[in-house]
């Protein structure tokens, strides 16, 4: 069986479940927090180009999601896609099949990303819907026009790569334990520590969940070196996992 | 027809002490085998081993001949299985169930259909099987293992959370499949479950393997004993070794594997020596008392083991 065979079967278990809607619900999420929260705390006029206030929303939207609601994000996606198969018991039907295990592993690693790529690319679309909201809201922020969609897909695509690391480490943890307590707590601790650790020049670029921030620190300057660590150590976790979770027993 | 399983030594233990010890299993190809044995026995520790989801601490497995190694899959395209209850998608439907291993297993869409026929679902395929009831979802897990066309078929207490009409349409099926040609391995921790069907039982007692052959062997092997009450047991039974190569008190009766014909010869002896028979008669049980037998605690096993 090819792996294609494989992912259309992890895309069937999809149809109708949390984890697909969460793609939408979590970018549409901090989309509408910044924009009622640029609604209501802009009293007075923005005296900037339309260009720059799209920028401007951009950057907020941008660095929320990066900051908080991404690491969110991929720990709800990775406990949930977990579940599907630990509430079942699907284990012991699944790796009962002619399909290599690391095939099938290597199947939910890439949906997982796939889920990752698919709320980033909606993230643009749903700032330029919240831009236009905020047009009818809050006509003196300054928007007007179109917004420049290449300016807002790069950095989010860039946020990709740097998050591979936190998606691989919480996949792994969810998948490893049945716990779908365990995978979400791991998550939520690791992204609280981040608030102070992304903070930290020593420690920030190295700590997994903080390196999508890094993106936008530093003008930009950080993002090379985000986006390297993030999809080097993505890899190599990946890699371990599935070899990890390969050979492991399935005894329950 | 080459055996369809054959285990050697097989092992694997847990900490406490459970698990399965040096089991010896030998399943012909072609017939219905009932793996049979209290919970907590090792049945589903010996169906884990033969799926690959566990790795035996030692011995070897051959699935029609070939030997097989943990973390091998290959060889399971020629099985389908059931373990410990129905592992389903409750958010989809039946018939979207049976798409996913479809996919997996490289079928034609058609094999959907032919196997919720056999399992009597056609018309329940598109409902979600969060709204099936147990039976239904045990008649789709059932689909699921059919789905490959499997020459072996390992199925985990089956008739869990079936109805009366369930379990005979189960055995039907079993039939049917046996009849095709398919090996037929049912674990089930009724003896009467699978007594119909059975072509072969093996009986498994705290990991360890307390019979196996044929149901004909079984019902031969129990019926040897000669059950005799009398007034005076302890003293009837030194009386008795010369008739039987073991000789087992239970409560007032005593049981022996005499040969057939030696009934006269007894009660004259017991009777010349004062001793005053009540009755003596072969023991007319069940498959079901014998399995109680076989399966209970571990002096009373022994002694039906060593009778037999």
């Amino acid at each position: 069986m090819n792996l294609l065979a494989v992912l259309r079967a992890e895309l069937l278990k999809l149809r109708g479940t949390l984890a697909l809607w969460m793609c939408l619900i979590a970018p549409g999420l901090v989309v509408a927090m910044t924009v009622l929260q640029i609604a209501f705390r802009f009293s007075k006029p923005v005296d900037i180009e339309p260009h720059d206030a799209w920028m401007m929303l951009a950057r907020a939207i941008e660095s929320l999601w990066a900051f908080l609601m991404l690491p969110l994000f991929l720990t709800l996606e990775a406990a949930l896609l977990a579940a599907v198969e630990h509430g079942n018991q699907q284990w012991k039907h699944l790796f009962a099949l002619p399909v290599p295990r690391y095939r099938q592993l290597t199947a939910k690693w890439l949906v997982l990303t796939a889920l990752l790529i698919a709320a980033s690319l909606l993230m643009p679309l749903l700032i330029a819907l919240g831009g236009g909201v905020l047009m009818l809201l809050k006509p003196g922020f300054g928007l007007a026009g179109s917004p420049p969609m290449a300016e807002l897909y790069w950095p989010i695509l860039k946020t990709v790569a740097a998050a591979l690391f936190m998606l691989s480490i919480q996949l792994f943890v969810a998948l490893n334990w049945r716990s779908f307590t365990a995978a979400v707590a791991t998550g939520m601790g690791a992204t609280v520590a981040g608030f102070l650790i992304g903070q930290s020049a020593r420690f920030g670029p190295y700590y997994p969940w903080a390196l999508p921030l890094q993106i936008f620190g530093g003008d930009g300057r950080n993002a090379p070196w985000a986006m390297s660590l993030g999809l080097a150590g993505g890899l190599l976790v990946a890699v371990f996992g599935i070899w990890h979770l390969s050979r492991r027993e399935y005894p329950e | 027809m080459n055996p369809a399983i054959e285990c050697q030594q097989l092992s694997r233990r847990f900490p406490g002490g459970k698990g399965v010890h040096a089991l010896d299993l030998h399943v012909p190809g072609g017939s219905i085998y009932g793996f049979l044995g209290p919970n907590g026995a090792g049945k589903t520790t010996t169906i884990r081993l033969l799926l690959g989801l566990l790795r035996p601490d030692g011995g070897e497995i051959r699935l029609f001949g070939e030997r097989h190694r943990y973390g091998d899959t290959q060889w399971l395209h020629q099985v389908g299985a059931l373990v410990e209850g129905p592992s389903l998608y409750p958010h989809l439907s039946g018939r979207q169930n049976l798409d996913i291993s479809r996919r997996l297993l490289g079928l034609p869409a058609t094999r959907i259909d032919a196997v919720l026929a056999r399992v009597d679902l056609s018309n329940d395929a598109d409902r979600r099987v969060r709204d099936y009831s147990l039976g239904m979802r045990q008649r789709l897990a059932i689909a699921l293992a059919l789905l490959g066309e499997p020459r072996l078929l390992i199925l985990d207490e089956p008739a869990n959370g079936l109805d009366p009409a369930g379990i005979i349409d189960l055995r039907r099926l079993l039939a049917e499949l046996a009849a095709e040609g398919v090996t037929v391995f049912v674990s089930s921790h009724q003896l009467s479950e699978v007594e119909q069907v059975a072509s072969h039982v093996g009986v498994l007692q705290r990991g360890r393997l307390r019979f196996e052959g044929s149901l004909h062997e079984l019902r031969e092997r129990y019926r040897a004993l000669l059950e005799i009450r009398c007034d005076e047991p302890s003293r009837a039974m030194p009386l008795l070794e010369g008739f039987a190569a073991h000789i087992q008190r239970r409560d007032d009766a005593i049981l022996l594997d005499a040969d057939a014909g030696s009934e006269v010869a007894i009660n004259r002896h017991l009777v010349e020596n004062g001793i005053a028979v009540s009755h003596l008669a072969r023991e007319n049980s069940s498959l079901e008392q014998l399995f109680f037998a076989l399966t209970g605690d571990d002096d009373a096993t022994n002694d039906v083991e060593a009778a037999a």
